[in-house]
């Protein structure tokens, strides 16, 4: 019995440090970190993640470490050594650190916020933030449907992770309700190929050799070489194929083949991350990017035909209101098969 | 599925075929070089790396494609030359200097990438092509095979000569014995670690060539870590051709065969796993040169550092 009640004693007053020390963490909140495989300067995933922690870090008072172009290695060497240095979140921006980034959250007692792994989550420790822009790629999918000269539009992913599947299913849900009877072409380079700007170019080439005139293309660094490929291959009519970007905003590298991009700013997100550390409540919800804060919207580019942009704005205050409702499909194989049969809605 | 039937579509997976099979084939081949003469160069990817780098540099500072090669084998055997002056000359282990060279090479290019291209992303025009007389005019092989840029022809014709020079001249001995005996050759008057340096040279230039195939040619702009572990297929090709040039550019040519059909059964709407289908050009590579390629054997010195005297 005394045994019993020694153990009831030690288990509370471990659980009372525990909770001490993670208020005490969050009232100590000074700086948070982001780490990113590639450089936060390639128009998409890498500096949209940068730029946002930038944000955040500025709009909640808090202190930035950037370290980027730490590759899809093993980054638990950069985790211990910001863990030591004293940030207090880490924003592991990469689907391939969510393996590391919760063991050396344990082992450092710092939080960390990973993707692609809702599964995840545990209070105080390990948030995820698997993000959809699956409302801003049906309103991508209504346009393309809209500009198709062929009647054929392609998407070309280089990887399936679900924050990309979620985009490419909304993608054809918008192609499908505009026009029916349009064809999707799906191809994904590689299981993670997303420096593969060489595979970018060949797997976009092949589609736009099956009759594909609008590409919509998710791909980090590859999305460069889907660019190229749109760039110096006609489509089958002799006519110019457009691109539709994810993400960034490539306005700036742009030779008139840019449609649109599913633009995200994840500011609100990661700034949400900061108030649930020091409100103790991280870990215990998930983050979501939406239309109605901006969070996703759809560039307008001067490629945009005049009369296409008022009718795709007025489905976005439908999807707001909620007239117009799309349920995220992150699962690859439910992806695949909305490609061939998408109920128009 | 009659999308992918039509010549367009067609041509296009054959020139894809291309387009994948050349960077390996350089790479295999190049890789070949330095295991023939006993050298494991785990280093290939971060050449390639570097020349991919080069190359697209060369080319977009001078507006030349050849040029641009000419980078690219500059930057491949700078590489090499320290894989070859650590380990040939002062006899480090060949695996961790590779790894490390091929991580030092993704984080310079990565870096420089940084400060040189990242706010302007600057992309190559389109290639031109070389159209080989009567046989262009074929059908889908035509315009896929025979209408490419010279370097394609180049590398084919690089991998025949290579195979008549390790059979039929004193060199391909040479570099055999570095890799087999080369306390034989040393005993013949050779230097073994000259050859072996030299080797390695050869593996960086033509690694090196291979990258920038890939950024000028493949892709038309260069991106951090963009080989994607081209380097390292490079290197199965050549360990399961086991010393046969014929047999990389088999290997290559079916690498790339299956990446093009990944693609077309995707076209095609085949609703079955994508990393199924991705699993298939690795599959095919590895069963057909495994099955085909048991008799022949590496080198038996093959990652040893040679030092004279030594047992």
């Amino acid at each position: 019995m005394r045994e019993l009640r020694t153990r009831l004693l030690t288990t509370l007053c471990a659980a009372a440090v525990s909770a001490f020390s993670l208020t005490a963490g969050a009232a100590e909140l000074k700086s948070i970190a982001i780490l990113v495989p590639e450089q936060g300067s390639d128009f998409g995933w890498n500096q949209q993640g940068v730029d946002s922690a930038k944000a955040a870090a500025a709009k909640t008072g808090v202190e930035l470490t950037v370290a980027q172009g730490l590759g899809y290695g093993d980054v638990r060497p950069t985790l211990r050594e910001l863990a030591e240095d004293g940030v207090g979140l880490m924003l592991c921006h990469a689907s391939g650190y969510n393996t590391a980034c919760p063991e050396i959250a344990q082992e450092m007692k710092v939080p960390v916020a990973i993707v692609d792994r809702p599964d995840l989550l545990k209070p105080g420790l390990v948030a995820d933030y698997t993000l959809s822009g699956h409302e801003g790629a049906y309103l991508a999918g209504r346009l393309a449907a809209k500009v198709s000269r062929t009647g054929t539009v392609g998407v070309v992913v280089s990887g399936e992770p679900p924050s990309w599947n979620s985009q490419s299913a909304g993608f054809a849900q918008g192609v499908k309700a505009e026009k029916p009877g349009t064809k999707i072409v799906y191809a994904v380079i590689g299981p993670a190929a997303y420096s593969d700007a060489a595979g970018g170019q060949r797997v976009t080439g092949s589609v736009i050799a099956a009759g594909a005139d609008v590409i919509f293309g998710q791909g980090n660094g590859s999305s460069f070489g889907m660019l190229q490929a749109v760039e110096t291959t006609k489509a089958v009519d002799g006519g110019k194929v457009l691109f539709i970007d994810v993400i960034g905003d490539k306005t700036t590298l742009d030779k008139g083949f840019l449609l649109t991009s599913v633009l995200w700013d994840m500011t609100p997100v990661y700034a949400s991350m900061v108030d649930d550390i020091k409100a103790g409540t991280f870990g215990t919800k998930h983050y979501k990017i939406q239309l109605s804060d901006n969070s996703v919207r759809l560039l307008q580019t001067k490629n945009v035909p005049a009369d296409a942009w008022a009718p795709i704005m007025a489905l976005r205050d439908d999807i707001i209101s909620g007239k117009i409702k799309i349920e995220p499909v992150f699962d690859a194989a439910a992806v695949r098969a909305l490609m061939t049969d998408v109920a128009a809605k | 599925m009659d999308m992918i039937l039509s010549q367009s579509f067609l041509t296009s997976l054959v020139v894809g075929l291309v387009m994948a099979g050349v960077p390996l084939l350089l790479a295999g081949l190049g890789e070949q070089i330095s295991e023939k003469a006993g050298v494991l160069n785990i280093g290939i990817e971060g050449m390639m790396l570097i020349g991919a780098y080069a190359g697209f540099l060369g080319a977009w500072q001078t507006g030349s494609l050849w040029v641009g090669f000419l980078y690219g084998i500059g930057g491949g055997m700078a590489v090499a030359l320290l894989m070859a002056v650590l380990c040939v000359r002062i006899g480090l282990s060949q695996i961790v200097i590779g790894i490390g060279l091929t991580l030092g090479a993704e984080g310079l290019t990565a870096l420089l990438h940084h400060v040189q291209f990242s706010r302007s992303y600057p992309r190559l025009p389109g290639v031109e092509t070389w159209a080989v007389p009567g046989l262009s005019a074929l059908p889908v092989v035509g315009p896929g095979l025979f209408d490419r840029h010279p370097m394609v022809y180049l590398a084919i014709a690089l991998a025949v000569i290579l195979s008549m020079l390790y059979r039929k001249t004193h060199l391909g001995l040479t570099l055999q014995a570095a890799g087999d005996k080369p306390a034989a050759l040393d005993g013949a008057g050779v230097d073994v670690l000259r050859t072996r340096f030299a080797a390695v040279l050869c593996t960086g230039a033509l690694a090196g060539l291979g990258g920038a195939f890939m950024s000028e040619v493949g892709a038309g702009l260069f991106i951090p870590f963009m080989t994607n572990g081209a380097g390292f297929i490079g290197i199965v090709l050549a360990m399961l051709a086991r010393g046969r040039p014929l047999w990389v550019l088999a290997g290559a040519a079916l690498f790339g065969a299956c990446l093009s059909m990944t693609t077309a059964l995707q076209v095609a709407g085949i609703n079955i796993p994508t990393d199924v289908i991705q699993m298939l050009p690795f599959a095919a590579v590895m069963a057909v040169l495994v099955i085909f390629g048991r008799r022949a054997s590496l080198p038996a010195a093959l990652g040893l550092p040679y030092v004279r005297g030594a047992r």
